[in-house]
């Protein structure tokens, strides 16, 4: 409870969003490729805007930064290291995910908090599949995105995934579910995501979400 | 075989205009442009790409999991480098053929 509050305090309500995956989800995964992204996501009658960072030293092992500012200013940065392990066969690749993360009190206060994530993806030319399980601080949660990719063949595809995001925190917990849309053109990609309140018993949490991600890698 | 077949038709189509020595490269896991931007990217750098062909030197055709390469006449292809390339874009290269002028593929060992 106390870590809520504090959180409150620093005006960095908790959102559904993930806080370990480098651009969009999906990229670069290609040795010293990196990229930025800002994603402002709307939830609880709050606004946050996130600029976020990431680096791939090689397609094992990613750093990623994650920056939240609100109207009452920096709220706190995440910290993390994804570590994949990759299966590249002749229709699909897929990988494992193991992403530690650490929480840093950069707007203010001086709790920090640790977190793990635990995830698989794979993608064909047609399909694409996301799940994830983590813990950061108080808040457990599953998130599953499943969906199609249509393709042009000249640079640029289409995302249509549906989103499932449960979590448990000490304040209750919350499911929500919805629709997911991606698309990139060469090296700019964005992402909508709209999520229903699909259950909430959660004391923190009311309404939906809503967030919008622009990003680029290089 | 087939994605194959239609990939050599593809480059048959494109041949009118590139250089004498064209390669394609089957690429393992090679299924989304964007994840794949860092393989061409890679493949780029290296020295024997000829910059005039294709989208410089290099296209990326996802649907059959191909890279097709143009090497500059007056070069040679390193195969290992490209390979390394192609792994340090994050993907596993399998095999690679050398189209002819004749558009007959030849599979490199």
């Amino acid at each position: 409870m106390h870590k809520l509050v504090m959180l409150l305090l620093l005006g960095v309500p908790s959102t559904v969003a993930l806080a370990h995956q480098p651009v969009v989800d999906m990229a670069p995964r290609w040795n010293g490729g990196y990229g930025f992204q800002t994603r402002v996501e709307h939830a609880n009658s709050d606004t946050i805007t996130w600029l976020e960072g990431v680096y791939t030293f090689r397609p094992a092992v990613r750093m990623t930064l994650k920056i939240p500012y609100t109207d009452d200013g920096l709220g706190s940065s995440i910290f993390a290291i994804p570590l994949k392990r990759y299966k590249n066969a002749a229709q699909y690749t897929s990988n494992w995910g193991l992403t530690p993360s650490v929480r840093v009190p950069t707007g203010g206060g001086s709790d920090w908090d640790g977190g793990l994530s635990l995830s698989y993806s794979a993608e064909s030319v047609d399909v694409y599949q996301l799940y994830d399980l983590h813990i950061l601080g108080d808040r457990r949660g599953l998130d599953i995105n499943v969906g199609t990719v249509h393709s042009d063949g000249q640079g640029s595809a289409l995302f249509t995934l549906w989103d499932v995001t449960a979590v448990d925190s000490d304040s209750g917990q919350r499911v929500l579910t919805g629709p997911v849309l991606v698309y990139f053109k060469r090296n700019i990609a964005a992402r909508l995501e709209y999520k229903l309140s699909a259950y909430d018993d959660d004391d923190e949490w009311s309404g939906n979400y809503l967030s919008f991600t622009l990003g680029i890698v290089y | 075989m087939k994605n194959l077949t239609v990939s050599v038709c593809l480059f048959m189509l494109f041949a009118t205009t590139a250089s004498a020595q064209n390669y394609i490269v089957n690429v393992h896991g090679m299924v989304c442009e964007l994840c794949s931007l860092g393989v061409a990217k890679n493949i780029r750098k290296l020295s024997f790409v000829d910059a005039a062909e294709y989208d410089d030197g290099v296209k990326v055709d996802i649907q059959n999991q191909m890279v097709f390469v143009a090497v500059r006449d007056d070069a040679s292809l390193d195969k290992q480098a490209l390979f390394v390339a192609i792994e340090e874009g994050g993907y596993s290269p399998v095999d690679i053929w050398r189209i002819t002028d004749s558009g007959e593929r030849l599979e490199l060992q």
